[in-house]
C-alpha cells in the first residue's frame, strides 16, 4: 500500500525500542517502573502490528493491534496497579542465579544465538528481511521473559516476566501471518499461566519463593487435624 | 665491518665473564666498575651492529664453530633478529649504566662479582640466541640464559622466599625447554635438518602438535596465562636491575621465537590466530586485574608484564587471522603494532623496574603502603617513574600509545572479515582490550600516586634521599627514548617503508606544545599570579598526618568490588562466645584469602600428581638385590620379544 | 581552529543552561544563564593557594587538562568539517587525549594527601575503566555504520546520508547519551552541584584547586561536556554542518549547533531531575545497559 522502505524502517526502529524495554525489564527493580515499561512495550508491539496492517492490509492485524492496546496497555497494567496499592512491596531486590549484569550479557548472547540458528533455516521460508528480524526479536523477547522468571524471587515480577514472554510470542507470530496459529500458540502459553495463577491464589501475590515452604507446611497442619 | 663489531662484542662479553669469575673471591669495586663499563661498551657495539642491519635491511651470517656433522654454532641475523638484538642491547646498555650505581648497594663482594659475571653471560646468551641459525644453537643459548638467570634470581639466597621463587622459576624454565626440544625434534624429523628455515609439506596433525608445543614452550617463558605463575615470584625476588633485564628483555626473546616460527618457518592456520588471540586477551585482562590488588611494587610490575605480553599476543593473533584471509595490509599493521609494542614495553618496563629499584633501595621496603611523598625528596626518580607510567598507561604522545593505537586500528578495521562469529569475537576482544588499557591506567595512578605523592607513610620513607647519578642516568636515557619514539613514530615507520594509517604524532606533539605555550601566556596575562601555600583542607581537622591519606588498598577497593567474581576473596570468620545464646563475644579469628585460581586449581594438583608419581617410581628403586635381578631378567625378556617381533 | 574557538566560548553557556533547567524543575528561578562566565572571571582574579603536601603535579595538571581538552576539540567538527590533516580526527587519539586529562586529574587528586582527593581519584579511575569498553564499542559500531574511524569523515558521511531512520543510530545515540552522562559527571553517576560525600567522583578531585587553576579545570570540564554533546548531535542530526568555509554557511552552522545543543542540554537537565544519584555499585548496571545497546548495534549490522 504505502511506499515500502518507510514502514520497514519504522518497524525496525520499533523492534529496537522493544529490545530496549526488554533489557530494562531484566534489570529494573522498582515495581511501578516495571509495570510502566511493560505497558510501553505493549504499545510498541501494537504499533508494530498497526504498521504491518498498513503495509499488508489484512484486517486481522488491525484487530490484533487494537486488542493488544486494550488488554495489555490498559487493562493489565490497571489491574496490576490496583493490586500493587494493596501490597506492601515496592521493590524486588533479590536476584537468583544471575545478577543484572549477568542477565544482560546472557541476553545479548541469546540474541546472537537465536539469530545464528534461525539464519540457518528461515531464509528458505521467506526472504523478507523484516520477517527474519521479527522472528529473532520475538524469540529473544520470549527468552528474556523466561530469564526474568527464573532470576527473580517475587511472584509479581515472575508474572511480569511471563507477560513479557507472551508479548514475545505475539511479536513472533505477527510475522507468521496465520491467525489460527497465533491463537493456538497463545492458548498453549495460557496453560502455563493457569498453574502460575493457581500458585498465586494459594499463596498470595506478594509472596516470594522462599515463603512457599513455610506456607505449605501450615496447609498440611490444617489437613492433619 | 660488521664482522668486526660482532666478534668484538662477543669477545668483550666473554672476557668480562671470565675476568669476574676469576676475581670472584677478591675483586674490588674498581674491577667491577671497569667490567660494567666494558659491558656497556659491548652493548653499544651490538647496538650499532643491529641498527645497521635494521636500517639498511641487510643480513649477516657467521659460522663460529662446527661441533659435529650436524651440530654447529652459526649465526645469521636478518631484520627481525636484528630488531630484537637492538632491543636487547639497548635495554642492557641502560641497565649497565644503572648497575654502576646500584650494584654497590647489594650483598657481599663475592656476590657482586658473581652477579656481574652472570649478568654479562646472560646478556651474551640472549644476543646469541636471537642470532642463532639452527635449533641446536638456539637451545644451547636458551639453556645458558635460563641457568644464568636462575643464579641471578638466587642472589639474595638467605631468604626462604627467594629460594622458593628461584626453584619455581627453574622448574618452569626446564619445562619450557622440554616443550621446545620436543617441537624442534619433531621438525627435525620432518625436514631432516636443524636449520631455522621454512618448513612445508607437514601433515595438519603434526603441524598442530608442533605449533602447540612451540606455543607452550615459548609461552611459559613469556609468561602467558596460564603458564605465568613463576613471573611475579621470580621478578620480585631478584635484584632490580636483573628484574629489569628479565622482564624487559628475556620475555621478549620468547616472543622472538614465537614470531620467527609463525612468520618464517610454519604456515599458520586460522585457528592458531584465534587461539593466540584468546590466550592474549585472557592474559592481558587477568594480568591487569591481578596487578590491581598487589601492594608489592615489583609483583605489580611483574603482573603488568604479563598484561603487556597478552597485548603483544593479541597483535600476533590478529596478524595471523588477517593473514589467513589475505588482508596483508591489516596483517602488517597488526604485526608491526605488536613488534613495536615489544620494543616499547622493553623500554618502559625496564624504566619502571630501574626507578623502582632506586625507590626500594632508599626506603628498604617493597610495600607501597609504606612509601609516600617521595617525589619531593627524589624528584628525578619521580619524574622518570612518571614518564614510565604515562607510557605504560598508553597516553599520547608517548610510545605506549602509538603501539596500542596500531592494535586498536587493526581491531576497528576488522569488520571486513566475513565470518560473523569471528567478527563478534574480535569486537569482544576489542572491548576487553579497551578495558585492560583503562585498568592499567588506573593501576598506575595508584602506583605513582601512593609511592610518590602526598606525605610519607613511614619512617623509612621520610629518610629517603635522591640516588646516585648513575642510577638516574640509566633510566633517563630510556625515558628520553620513550618520548622520542612516540613523537617521531610516524616518521620512523615511513622512513623504513611502512606507510601505516596512524596519526602523525609529531604534529600532535607540536600542537600540544604550542597550545600549552599559548594557554600559559594567556594565563599569565589575564589571571592573578600570586600563590601561597597552606594546609590541605581536612574538613575542619587542623593537624593532618599521613594516616589520613588514601591507602593503596583503599584506592583499588572499588575495582576489587566490581570484579569480585574474579577475585573470590574468601572471608573466614570464627567467633567463640561466652554464653549459649551467642551474645557475649569472647574471642575470634578472621581470615581473608584471595582465591589464587591458578595456584590452587592447576599448579598444585599437577605438582602433587607429579610428586606422587615420582615417589612411586623412587620406591621401585629401593629394593634388594634379588628384585634388581628380576628387573634385569624382565628387561632381557622384553628385548628378545621385541627383536623377534620387529625383525 | 574555528571549531575550537567556538566551543571554548560556548561551553559555559550550556553548563548554566543545564543548571537553569534543573532549577526550574525544582521550582526555583535558578542562576542567570551567563553565571558560569561570571564565575570563571571571578576565579581568574583570585590568588592560588597550594597545599604544603603537594608537588609539581598539582601545579601542572590544570594546564595539561586544558591543553588536552583543547587539542581534543580540534578533532570534533562542530561548525565546519576541515579536510583530513596528518591524522587529526582519529577517534582513538581523541578518546585517549580525554583519558590523559583524566589521568593527570586523578594523580593531582592524590597529591594533596587528603582523603577526599584519594576517594575521588579511586572512583574516577574505576568508572573510567568500566565505561571504557562501552565507549570503544560505541565508536566501533559508529565506525562499522559509517565505514571509517576518522571523526571528520564520520561526520561528512552522516551529512551525506540521512541516518535518522536507521535503527542502529537510535541504539548508538542511547549509548552515547549514557556515556555523556558518565563523562560529564551528571546524576545518576555523580552530582555536580555539591563537593562532598554524595558526589565523591569528579568534584572532589577539584577540592584543592583555587583561583585561576580552578577556572581552568572548570573550563576543561565544560569543554569536554560540549565535545561529547557535539559528537552525539552531529552523528544524529548533522543538518547545518558544512564542509565549506563560507561566512553564510558558517553562520547558519553556528546557530544550528547552538539550537541543537540547547535542546540536548535541556534534555540532560530533565533527565538529571528525573533520577536520584544511584548507589555507587549499581552504576555498572547502567554501564551494562549502554554496553547492551551498542553491542546490539553491532549484532544488527550483522543481520543485514
Amino acid at each position: 500500500m504505502m511506499n515500502l522502505p518507510i514502514p520497514d524502517d519504522i518497524t525496525k526502529i520499533l523492534f529496537v525500542l522493544v529490545l530496549a524495554t526488554a533489557a530494562l525489564i531484566v534489570t529494573v527493580r522498582t515495581l511501578t517502573s516495571l509495570l510502566n515499561i511493560y505497558s510501553i512495550q505493549s504499545w510498541f508491539i501494537a504499533a508494530v502490528a498497526f504498521v504491518l496492517y498498513l503495509k499488508n492490509g489484512s484486517v486481522v492485524l488491525l484487530l490484533l493491534a487494537i486488542l493488544t492496546v486494550a488488554s495489555k496497555a490498559f487493562m493489565v497494567p490497571y489491574v496490576m496497579r490496583r493490586i500493587q496499592k494493596s501490597m506492601h512491596l515496592k521493590r524486588d531486590l533479590e536476584f537468583r542465579y544471575l545478577t543484572p549484569i549477568g542477565s544482560i550479557l546472557v541476553g545479548t548472547a541469546m540474541i546472537f544465538l537465536v539469530y545464528w540458528s534461525f539464519s540457518k533455516f528461515l531464509p528458505e521460508l521467506s526472504s523478507d528481511e523484516l520477517f527474519i528480524f521479527g522472528a529473532v526479536i520475538g524469540v529473544s523477547l520470549a527468552l528474556m521473559g523466561m530469564m526474568v522468571i527464573f532470576t527473580r524471587k517475587r511472584m509479581i515480577t515472575k508474572i511480569l516476566g511471563y507477560l513479557t514472554m507472551e508479548n514475545g510470542v505475539l511479536l513472533f507470530s505477527l510475522f507468521i501471518a496465520e491467525l489460527p496459529f497465533i491463537i493456538e500458540l497463545l492458548i498453549v502459553i495460557d496453560l502455563v499461566m493457569l498453574i502460575v495463577l493457581a500458585t498465586v491464589l494459594a499463596f498470595g501475590i506478594d509472596s516470594s519463593i522462599d515463603e512457599f515452604h513455610t506456607k505449605l507446611n501450615s496447609f498440611t497442619m490444617w489437613f492433619k487435624e | 665491518m660488521m664482522n668486526l663489531l660482532f666478534i668484538c662484542g662477543l669477545c668483550v662479553f666473554l672476557g668480562i665473564t671470565l675476568a669476574q669469575m676469576i676475581f670472584a673471591a677478591g675483586g674490588s669495586a674498581v674491577t667491577r666498575r671497569f667490567s660494567l663499563w666494558a659491558m656497556l661498551g659491548a652493548n653499544l657495539l651490538f647496538l650499532a651492529f643491529s641498527l645497521i642491519i635494521v636500517l639498511r635491511n641487510t643480513t649477516f651470517s657467521y659460522d663460529l664453530y662446527q661441533l659435529s656433522d650436524t651440530l654447529r654454532f652459526s649465526f645469521s641475523v636478518d631484520r627481525l633478529a636484528a630488531y630484537f638484538m637492538m632491543i636487547i642491547s639497548l635495554v642492557s646498555a641502560a641497565v649497565c649504566l644503572y648497575s654502576l650505581g646500584y650494584i654497590e648497594h647489594q650483598g657481599s663482594d663475592t656476590g657482586k662479582n658473581f652477579l656481574v659475571a652472570t649478568m654479562s653471560l646472560f646478556i651474551l646468551s640472549m644476543l646469541l640466541l636471537v642470532a642463532a641459525d639452527n635449533t641446536f644453537c638456539l637451545l644451547f643459548f636458551w639453556e645458558t640464559m635460563s641457568l644464568t638467570s636462575f643464579f641471578m634470581v638466587l642472589f639474595e639466597r638467605e631468604k626462604a622466599d627467594t629460594r622458593k621463587s628461584a626453584m619455581f622459576y627453574f622448574v618452569m624454565t626446564q619445562m619450557s625447554t622440554t616443550f621446545l626440544m620436543f617441537a624442534f625434534i619433531a621438525i627435525y624429523h620432518v625436514t631432516g635438518s636443524f636449520d631455522i628455515t621454512a618448513v612445508t609439506g607437514v601433515s595438519p596433525f603434526l603441524k598442530a602438535v608442533i605449533f602447540l608445543s612451540l606455543f607452550i614452550g615459548f609461552g611459559i617463558k613469556a609468561g602467558v596465562m596460564p603458564f605465568h605463575k613463576w613471573l611475579p615470584y621470580a621478578h620480585s625476588a631478584s635484584p632490580s636491575n636483573i628484574s629489569a633485564l628479565m622482564s624487559g628483555v628475556m620475555i621478549k626473546v620468547a616472543i622472538y621465537g614465537l614470531v620467527r616460527y609463525l612468520v618464517f618457518v610454519l604456515s599458520p592456520d586460522r585457528w592458531w590466530g584465534v587461539m593466540i588471540l584468546i590466550f592474549g586477551t585472557f592474559s592481558a585482562l587477568l594480568g591487569v586485574i591481578y596487578a590491581l590488588k598487589e601492594h608489592d611494587i615489583k609483583k605489580l610490575l611483574a603482573y603488568h608484564s604479563i598484561e603487556n605480553i597478552g597485548i603483544i599476543l593479541i597483535g600476533i593473533g590478529l596478524y595471523l587471522i588477517f593473514q589467513s584471509y589475505g588482508f596483508t595490509d591489516l596483517a602488517m599493521l597488526a604485526l608491526i603494532g605488536s613488534l613495536f609494542h615489544t620494543l616499547n614495553h622493553a623500554l618502559f618496563k625496564s624504566l619502571l623496574f630501574l626507578t623502582t629499584g632506586s625507590v626500594v633501595n632508599e626506603t628498604g621496603t617493597r610495600n607501597i603502603e609504606k612509601m609516600g611523598g617521595l617525589i619531593k625528596v627524589m624528584p628525578y626518580t619521580g619524574v622518570l617513574f612518571l614518564i614510565g607510567s604515562i607510557s605504560i598507561a598508553a597516553l599520547p604522545p608517548f610510545n605506549g600509545f602509538v603501539s596500542e593505537l596500531m592494535i586498536f586500528q587493526a581491531f576497528l578495521q576488522s569488520s571486513i572479515i566475513s565470518n560473523p562469529f569471528l567478527k563478534i569475537l574480535l569486537f569482544l576482544g576489542l572491548s576487553l582490550f579497551a578495558l585492560t588499557s583503562a585498568l592499567a591506567a588506573a593501576c598506575f595512578v595508584k602506583a605513582f600516586g601512593i609511592i610518590f605523592l602526598a606525605t610519607p607513610r613511614s619512617e623509612e620513607a621520610k629518610k629517603a634521599k635522591e640516588v646516585s647519578w648513575y642510577m638516574i642516568a640509566g633510566p633517563a636515557v630510556i625515558a628520553a627514548l620513550c618520548m622520542l619514539l612516540g613523537i617521531f613514530s610516524f616518521q620512523l615507520f615511513s622512513s623504513q617503508g611502512f606507510i601505516l594509517p596512524i596519526p602523525n604524532m609529531m604534529f600532535i606533539g607540536l600542537t600540544l606544545v604550542v597550545t600549552l605555550g599559548l594557554v600559559w601566556l594567556l594565563m599569565r596575562m589575564i589571571s592573578n599570579r600570586t600563590t601561597r601555600t597552606s594546609e590541605t583542607w581536612g574538613c575542619g581537622i587542623t593537624s593532618q598526618n599521613s594516616k589520613m591519606e588514601y591507602t593503596a588498598s583503599g584506592f583499588s577497593e572499588p575495582i576489587l568490588t566490581i570484579f569480585r567474581p574474579i577475585y573470590r576473596t574468601r572471608k573466614n570468620v570464627e567467633r567463640t562466645y561466652h554464653d549459649g545464646g551467642k551474645s557475649i563475644f569472647k574471642d575470634g579469628t578472621a581470615e581473608i584469602q584471595t582465591f589464587k585460581l591458578f595456584e590452587e586449581r592447576i599448579y598444585l594438583p599437577v605438582a602433587h600428581f607429579v610428586l606422587r608419581l615420582s615417589t612411586y617410581v623412587s620406591n621401585l628403586h629401593d629394593v634388594d638385590l634379588d628384585t634388581y635381578i628380576l628387573y634385569s631378567f624382565g628387561a632381557v625378556v622384553i628385548l628378545i620379544l621385541a627383536i623377534g617381533w620387529l625383525v | 581552529m574555528l571549531n575550537t574557538a567556538f566551543i571554548v566560548l560556548i561551553s559555559p553557556l550550556f553548563v548554566s543552561l543545564i543548571k537553569k533547567v534543573k532549577a526550574f524543575t525544582q521550582g526555583r528561578q535558578g542562576p542567570p544563564l551567563l553565571q558560569t562566565y561570571y564565575i570563571l572571571v571571578k576565579l581568574l582574579k583570585k590568588e592560588r593557594v597550594y597545599s604544603n603536601n603537594t608537588s609539581l603535579i598539582i601545579r601542572i595538571t590544570p594546564y595539561i587538562n586544558v591543553v588536552c581538552v583543547i587539542v581534543a576539540s580540534l578533532f570534533v567538527p562542530v561548525v565546519y568539517i576541515p579536510g583530513l590533516f596528518a591524522g587529526f580526527g582519529n577517534v582513538i587519539l581523541f578518546l585517549y587525549l580525554l583519558v590523559c586529562a583524566k589521568f593527570f586529574m586523578a594523580l593531582a587528586g592524590l597529591d594533596a594527601g587528603s582523603t577526599f582527593g584519594g576517594m575521588g581519584s579511586s572512583r574516577e579511575m574505576t568508572f573510567s575503566a568500566v565505561i571504557e569498553p562501552v565507549i570503544i564499542i560505541v565508536f566501533a559500531a559508529l565506525g562499522l555504520l559509517l565505514k571509517t574511524t576518522n571523526l571528520y569523515e564520520m561526520f561528512a558521511m552522516s551529512l551525506k546520508s540521512s541516518l535518522l531512520i536507521n535503527p542502529s543510530t537510535l541504539l548508538i545515540s542511547l549509548s552515547l547519551f549514557i556515556i555523556l552522562i558518565v563523562e560529564s559527571s551528571r546524576i545518576p553517576v555523580d552530582n555536580p552541584e555539591t563537593h562532598l560525600e554524595l558526589t565523591m567522583i569528579h568534584e572532589t578531585m577539584l577540592l584543592e584547586y583555587s583561583g585561576p587553576d580552578l577556572a581552568m579545570m572548570e573550563m576543561a570540564h565544560a569543554v569536554k561536556q560540549t565535545l561529547l554533546m557535539a559528537v552525539l548531535i552531529n552523528v544524529l542530526f548533522p543538518w547545518g554542518l558544512t564542509a565549506a568555509p563560507d561566512v553564510l554557511t558558517i553562520a547558519i552552522s553556528l546557530t544550528a549547533f547552538i539550537a541543537k545543543a540547547a535542546i540536548l542540554a535541556v534534555a540532560v537537565g530533565i533527565f538529571e531531575s528525573l533520577f536520584a544519584k544511584s548507589r555507587l555499585f549499581r552504576l555498572p548496571n547502567l554501564f551494562m545497559l549502554a554496553f547492551f545497546f551498542s553491542f546490539s548495534t553491532i549484532l544488527f549490522e550483522l543481520l543485514k
